[in-house]
Parts: C-alpha cells; sequence; structure tokens
C-alpha cells in the first residue's frame, strides 16, 4: 500500500479515476429514470434474476483467480526481485574476471554523479571450498564445492544492500561503520596457538551445510479459516434470503415462500452468529521445512582455492605448463542466509585484500603493474532513477578511458542489478504473465455469456422495448438500458469476485494451514520452497486494471442486447401477439 | 373543417412492407384529418390496413410515402427525438394486448411516460407529484385500489384500464386506441368505451379509434371505413 502512495502516478491516477466516476455519476443522473428502474427490475425481479446473477458468477470467479494469482505471482517476484537486490546493489560496474584497475579513483568518480550514494569495489573470483566436517560430522568425508569468492570491504558492502541483515549474527540498522569494519575479523579465541592467523570468510548456508527436512513448530491462528468460510455461507444466505423475499413480495399468502424466506434468515443469522462466535485462538502447528544443517562451526577451517588470473585474461601458469593454484585456509566467522539459493550456494565473503591477492590482482608497484577490482557495486539515492545513472557511468567509464590512452583499460558493462539478474526474473516474471494471461481467457467466455445474455434479454424483452419506444423513449435510451444491465452484471461479479480475493488474501495462511491439516494436502511445501510463507502482493492497480477490464467488458458484450434494442421498430414488436 | 381545428393530418400517406423479395402495399395513399376534441373511429375489416394508418398517425411507424402533419408540424420531416418527444407529451397509445410492462407495478406503468422525459437527478423532487397524477388517474378509471399490483395479477377490464391510465397520465392531446375493447368481453368492452367516451366529452380529448366491430365503431362521432389500404369515400 506504501508504495502505491508513494507512486508518482498515483495522484495523476487518482485525478483520471476521480473525472471517470465523476462522468460517470453525471451521465447516471442525468439520465432518464426509466433505466434504472427497468435495468433493476430486470434484474431483481424475483427468481428470473438468477440467470443474471449467475452470469455474474463466472466474472467473479475470473476476478478472484485473477486476483488472487497474481498477488501470489507477484509476492514470488517481489521476494525473489528483493531478495535478489539484497545480496547485490542498486548498479553493478563489471569488469569480469580480468578486472579493472585504478577502481578507487574510478569509484570517487562514480560517487560524483549525482544521485549516487555509495560505492564499494569487489572482487569476483571462481574458486572451490573444501569443507571439512568437524564436531559430531568429523567422520564425514570432506565436501568439496564449487562457490564464487567476493573479496569486500564489510563497512562498504554493508551500505549497499541487505548483506547485514542476511549474517547469522545481529547486527543493530544503526551499527556505527567502525563496527561494521570488523565484521571478518576472526576472535582471538578461534585462533590456533603456533599456527599462522586466518584470514575471516562467512560462508553461504548452503555452503557449509547439507539440507535436512526438519520439523519446526509455528504459532498460528487457529479457526480463522473456519470462520471466513461461515461468513461467506452467511452472505450467500442473506443474497437467498433477499431474493425469496423479492419472489414473496408479488406471491403474497403462499406458505411456502415465507417457510424458505424464514430458512434463509434463519441460516443467514445462524452463520453470521457463528462466524462471530467462532473462536479463534492462538495454536502450534508442526510441518516439516529444509534447513542448510551445518557441517562447520564458528572458528572452522574452511580452504578455499583458485586459479589467479592475469591483468590480460590469461591464467597464471606454473613452470611445467600447469595453472598456479593459490590456495588459503579460513576461519568460519559467520553464516549468510538470504533465502535466494544462487547466492546461499555459492557465496564465499572475504575481505577484499585477501581475496585480491587469491585472484592475482593485487599488482606489482614495483612493475608498475595496478591493482584491479572486478566490479564496483553502486548504491543510489533512487533506486527507480538507476537507469539515468548507468547511462552516466558508462559516459563517466568513457571519459576515464580517454584521460589514459596508454592504459588499454579494458571494457567494462555497467548494469542495474535487475538487468544483471534478468534470466531469473524473467523467468517468474514470465509464469506469471503466462498465468494471468491464461485465466484472462476467462473473461472472453464471460464477455460471450454476457452477450448471450444481453440478446436473449433484449429478445424476450422485445415487448418492453415496443411499449418504451411507444411511450416516448429514444432508441438510445432504450438500447444503454441493457448496457447498464450487463454494466451490473459485471459490476456483481467484480464485487463478489474481489471481496473473496482480498479476503482470502488476508486469511492465506490460515486457509493455508486449514487445507493441510484438515485435507491433509500440502499446497505450499516448505521443503521446495524457502519462504516460510506464501509470499503475497495485493497491487491495487491490479484490482483497479481487472475491475475496469471486466466492467468495460461486461458493458462492451452488452452491446449486442443493446443493439438489438435499439434498432427494434416498436411496430415490429407490438404488431403481433 | 377548418386547419385551426385539425390537430392532425394524414396526406397520401403509402406504407409498403417487404416480404423477401416482394413488397406488399398495405396503404394506399391515405387522406385523413382528425379535427380537435373530436371521437373519431377507423372501421375495417382484419388486414384492411387501420392499425398501420393508426401507428403511422401515432408517428410510431415512417409512411413510405406521404406526410403527417401533428399540430401543423410535418412529423417525419423532424428529428426523430421530437418524435420521440411528441410520442411522449401529446400522443397516448391504447393496444388491444393493453401492452403493459409485466415487471412493474400498476402505479409504475402510470408513471412511465413520466420516468421517460425525468432524469434520475430530477425524479426525487418530481416523484411524488408525478406519483399523486397518477394515482388520481388510476383512481379516476377504477382502480385506486389496485395500483401495487403487477399487471399479472390483474383481469383483462382492469389491465385495459391501467393501459388507458398510462396512456392519459400525461395529459396527451390525441389519444390513440388500437382494438381497445378487441381482447375483452361484451361487457368488460363497453365499460371501457364508456370510459373513452367521457374522456372526449368531458375532457374534450381528441379520440382516434381503431376497430372492425361496427356497433363500437356507431358510439364515435365520425367514423371512417378503411378496406384494402384505401378511405371509402361518402360512408362517413
Amino acid at each position: 500500500m506504501g508504495e502505491w502512495l508513494t507512486s508518482p502516478w498515483f495522484w495523476p491516477a487518482v485525478a483520471a479515476g476521480g473525472a471517470v466516476v465523476l462522468a460517470l455519476a453525471a451521465l447516471i443522473l442525468l439520465s432518464p429514470v426509466y433505466k434504472h428502474i427497468v435495468c433493476l427490475k430486470y434484474l431483481f425481479g424475483g427468481w428470473k434474476a438468477v440467470v443474471p446473477i449467475i452470469s455474474a458468477l463466472p466474472a467473479a470467479l475470473g476476478v478472484f483467480l485473477l486476483i488472487l494469482v497474481f498477488a501470489i505471482m507477484d509476492g514470488f517476484v517481489n521476494e525473489t526481485r528483493e531478495m535478489t537486490r539484497g545480496t547485490l546493489a542498486d548498479i553493478i560496474v563489471d569488469a569480469h574476471l580480468g578486472g579493472m584497475p585504478y577502481y578507487d579513483e574510478f569509484a570517487d568518480r562514480i560517487k560524483r554523479i549525482e544521485g549516487v550514494e555509495a560505492t564499494t569495489p569487489v572482487i569476483q573470483s571462481y574458486v572451490v571450498a573444501r569443507i571439512k566436517p568437524s564436531g559430531e560430522f568429523r567422520f564425514v568425508k570432506p565436501i568439496v564445492r564449487p562457490c564464487l569468492l567476493l573479496g569486500i570491504r564489510p563497512a562498504e558492502k554493508a551500505k549497499m544492500g541487505r548483506f547485514v541483515n542476511y549474517l547469522g549474527r545481529k547486527v543493530p540498522p544503526d551499527a556505527p561503520p567502525q563496527a561494521l569494519e570488523h565484521l571478518l575479523d576472526v576472535p582471538t579465541e578461534y585462533q590456533r596457538a603456533g599456527q599462522p592467523p586466518r584470514p575471516g570468510v562467512i560462508a553461504g548456508t548452503a555452503v557449509i551445510g547439507v539440507p535436512v527436512t526438519d520439523y519446526v513448530s509455528e504459532t498460528v491462528q487457529v479457526g480463522a479459516g473456519r470462520r471466513v468460510l461461515a461468513w461467506f455461507l452467511a452472505a450467500a444466505a442473506t443474497a437467498a434470503f433477499l431474493f425469496i423475499w423479492r419472489a414473496a413480495v408479488h406471491r403474497p399468502g403462499r406458505v411456502g415462500w415465507r417457510v424458505a424466506m424464514g430458512l434463509a434468515a434463519l441460516s443467514a443469522v445462524g452463520l453470521s452468529v457463528a462466524a462471530l462466535a467462532a473462536p479463534v485462538r492462538p495454536g502450534q502447528v508442526i510441518r516439516p521445512e529444509v534447513v542448510d544443517y551445518p557441517l562447520l562451526k564458528r572458528g572452522d577451517d574452511l580452504v578455499v582455492s583458485t586459479i589467479p588470473v592475469r591483468p590480460s585474461g590469461a591464467i597464471k601458469m606454473e613452470p611445467g605448463g600447469l595453472p598456479k593454484v593459490s590456495s588459503r585456509v579460513f576461519a568460519l566467522v559467520d553464516v549468510f542466509r538470504s533465502k535466494y539459493w544462487e547466492a546461499d550456494s555459492s557465496h564465499l565473503y572475504v575481505d577484499f585484500d585477501v581475496a585480491q591477492q587469491m585472484a592475482g590482482m593485487e599488482g606489482s608497484p614495483a612493475e608498475g603493474v595496478p591493482a584491479r577490482a572486478s566490479q564496483i557495486q553502486v548504491k543510489v539515492r533512487d533506486p527507480a532513477a538507476a537507469g539515468t545513472v548507468v547511462d552516466h557511468i558508462q559516459k563517466a567509464w568513457e571519459a576515464f578511458q580517454a584521460e589514459r590512452p596508454d592504459e588499454d583499460l579494458p571494457h567494462v558493462t555497467v548494469n542495474t542489478w535487475e538487468t544483471q539478474q534478468r534470466m531469473i526474473l524473467t523467468i517468474v516474471k514470465v509464469q506469471r504473465n503466462i498465468t494471468t494471461l491464461m485465466l484472462g481467457l476467462m473473461f472472453v467466455g464471460f464477455a460471450v455469456l454476457i452477450a448471450l445474455i444481453s440478446y436473449v434479454m433484449a429478445y424476450i424483452k422485445s415487448r418492453d422495448v415496443g411499449i418504451l419506444k411507444a411511450v416516448g423513449a429514444s432508441d438510445a435510451g432504450v438500447g444503454s438500458l441493457f448496457l447498464g444491465y450487463g454494466f451490473l452484471i459485471g459490476l456483481l461479479g467484480t464485487a463478489l469476485g474481489m471481496i473473496g480475493a482480498i479476503l482470502m488474501l488476508h486469511y492465506l495462511d490460515q486457509i493455508e494451514i486449514w487445507v493441510n491439516q484438515t485435507l491433509e494436502v500440502d499446497v505450499f511445501p516448505r521443503t521446495m520452497y524457502y519462504f516460510e510463507h506464501i509470499p503475497r502482493h495485493l497491487s491495487p492497480w491490479w484490482c483497479v486494471g481487472v475491475g475496469g477490464a471486466v466492467l468495460g467488458l461486461a458493458t462492451l458484450a452488452s452491446m449486442v442486447g443493446g443493439l438489438l434494442a435499439a434498432i427494434r421498430q416498436p411496430v415490429e414488436t407490438l404488431r403481433y401477439e | 373543417m377548418s386547419n385551426e381545428e385539425t390537430i392532425l393530418r394524414g396526406e397520401g400517406l403509402v406504407k409498403d412492407y417487404r416480404m423477401g423479395p416482394a413488397r406488399l402495399r398495405v396503404l394506399h395513399g391515405v387522406d385523413i384529418a382528425v379535427r380537435r376534441g373530436e371521437f373519431l373511429c377507423i372501421l375495417g375489416p382484419s388486414g384492411s390496413g387501420k392499425s398501420t394508418l393508426l401507428h403511422l398517425l401515432g408517428l410510431l411507424d415512417r409512411p413510405t410515402e406521404g406526410r403527417v402533419i401533428f399540430e401543423g408540424e410535418d412529423a417525419f420531416s423532424r428529428a426523430k427525438r421530437w418524435r420521440d418527444r411528441m410520442r411522449n407529451e401529446a400522443i397516448g397509445f391504447v393496444f388491444q394486448f393493453y401492452y403493459l410492462m409485466p415487471d412493474l407495478s400498476v402505479v409504475e406503468n402510470a408513471l412511465l411516460p413520466a420516468m421517460i422525459r425525468t432524469s434520475l437527478a430530477a425524479w426525487p423532487f418530481t416523484r411524488w407529484g408525478e406519483r399523486a397524477r397518477a394515482m388520481a388517474v388510476l383512481k379516476d378509471v377504477g382502480l385506486g385500489e389496485r395500483v401495487q399490483h403487477l399487471p399479472r395479477e390483474l383481469s383483462g377490464g382492469e389491465r385495459q384500464r391501467a393501459a388507458i391510465a398510462r396512456a392519459l397520465v400525461h395529459r396527451p392531446r390525441v389519444l390513440f386506441a388500437d382494438e381497445p375493447t378487441g381482447n375483452l368481453d361484451s361487457a368488460t368492452g363497453a365499460e371501457i368505451m364508456r370510459v373513452l367516451e367521457r374522456l372526449n366529452r368531458k375532457e374534450g380529448l381528441t379520440v382516434v379509434m381503431v376497430t372492425h366491430d361496427a356497433s363500437i365503431a356507431k358510439r364515435a362521432d365520425r367514423v371512417l371505413h378503411l378496406a384494402d389500404g384505401k378511405l371509402l369515400t361518402g360512408r362517413q
């Protein structure tokens, strides 16, 4: 909701929506009153009103599913985006494995670009990590895993994304930069006497762990699902009561109607009372969840090996033609868990200088070879304006290259995090869009149904059309009566579907638990997803869009009946009985 | 017959209907004039074109040829909106089969012309005045106790009286009646005729009625005979 309120489109959209509502209200208020009265009589006139109400159900179902599915899939997109973004930065200036020289100088230049908040150089190198389990797992054979070594300056990296939030240790949000600088320091108690000091490493939770199914207990509100169900049934009973009442008004004295009305009223009241009185209390549920069980504890060794790369991109070789391997023993100081599998299963964070040395990027002042970094990560003030900053950085790098014509500076790619991670985001978005499209096709069926119903209505009500025209109603007026009829069916369907979807989303976790426990169907297995709850993101724009589309479609489809009514000559319908 | 007295005139009225590739001429150049305040009856057998003539004079249908002059205006050279307004304000129709809106109550049917010319915004202000007028007319035709009933809950005579009430509630200047007693038993038909006569005699309402029943027709001021789409001269 907050993002909606702060959107730059909020006020223009509110103004446009207000103008549409005012125009619609003016149109309704200035149109002849007979249209509204006759239209409402057609819709709610006794038992035959069941036909338009039933025809509103496909629209309700379509709206319900579109809002629900889109909200859940959008929740997946958003969660994935946030997790991905949290491990990266807003903008990444990437010189790849060859690296870029003068990175600090260029980072300073980036900082001067309007909109940039902070920068930090990063070393990135592909490595293998050897994990020798300790403690109770000391008899397990060592595990070797391919990883991504990230050399960082912790205090600077902390400003980039949510790096600090994903660490095992709790770092207060207002921690001073000095405290953050020591995130990779190895405490004295972890150092081993008689051995050279080991640098610290923060490892992804899945790098040093093995996935095991654990049973976790969670406190939930038990009974909320039953309450929602009771409210739905109470609403249905109330609607049934209204129908029977409308029908009974014109059938005075019939006992059957009164009995049916009484039963419906009793059901509505009883179910409402049941909904209000249904006990909702905190309860515990136990369900399986995948957790990465750590094979290492803090202070344990983690051996990392990599092959250094020269500035030219060539691999450093040993005499004899074998690649030179650079290995180092690190002490595990913390674990990193972002819930983004790619990061959690491969990232190893070490000190910038140590990583630079291992990757062979430290340079040689004596030989006039400058040190290199793989990336410069950039934090911007307004993520929405990151695209503009990307252009400025690209121009700044071209200028930087032009100032050093003899240096043969490498080509760098400048991307926002979103562009860099487009593959994973695109897959989720494509899934969301395909599902939305397929559900949207339901509306074609709904439109055909409305078109048929409005046509049949205009046909069976053709005598009414003739009567209205005989007493002075215009062709357009009588035609628009059937448009209003379709619009009201669409409105009813939209309202039902939207209320249902919002209620369902509000109580999604409780409903999921209820389905899980009552029907024993695990609709959202935690053994497959990293999310603790079904993600959801209800976009008001989407709700407005879906509602508007259904109303527009219903009105357009009912033009079939409207046109038939408009072109019908009154004498054609009144001449013959 | 002077022009000042004439409220409605048909000049050379021709009406053709398409029946597939063929054309069926129902009216063959009918000239007719209706004086203000008279009770005119058009008498003719079934299929003679009398209902078609009534629809043309009542601006419900457009003639293939000829003109309809209503209160000095050539109706079919004016915009359709004008004809709609005339049907709503100046003309009332009573049909053989009543043609009441089945979903509306008797009083709502009587209020239909008012509901057509009034916007939703204005309706709360005019509703009670219109309703009082409709109630008075319904009481006048003997339906004071049946105003909330649906048409299907009324007898044939009551339905026709409700249709007359709907045709009169906006105080039309001409009332067109198409076989108003054709679907009623003789006693109820006579009752309806008495209502029409009273409206014509006491309130000066111009009534144009078509019928095939000579005994009904003789109660009119003037009777025109229509046969095979032509008015027969010398039989007024």
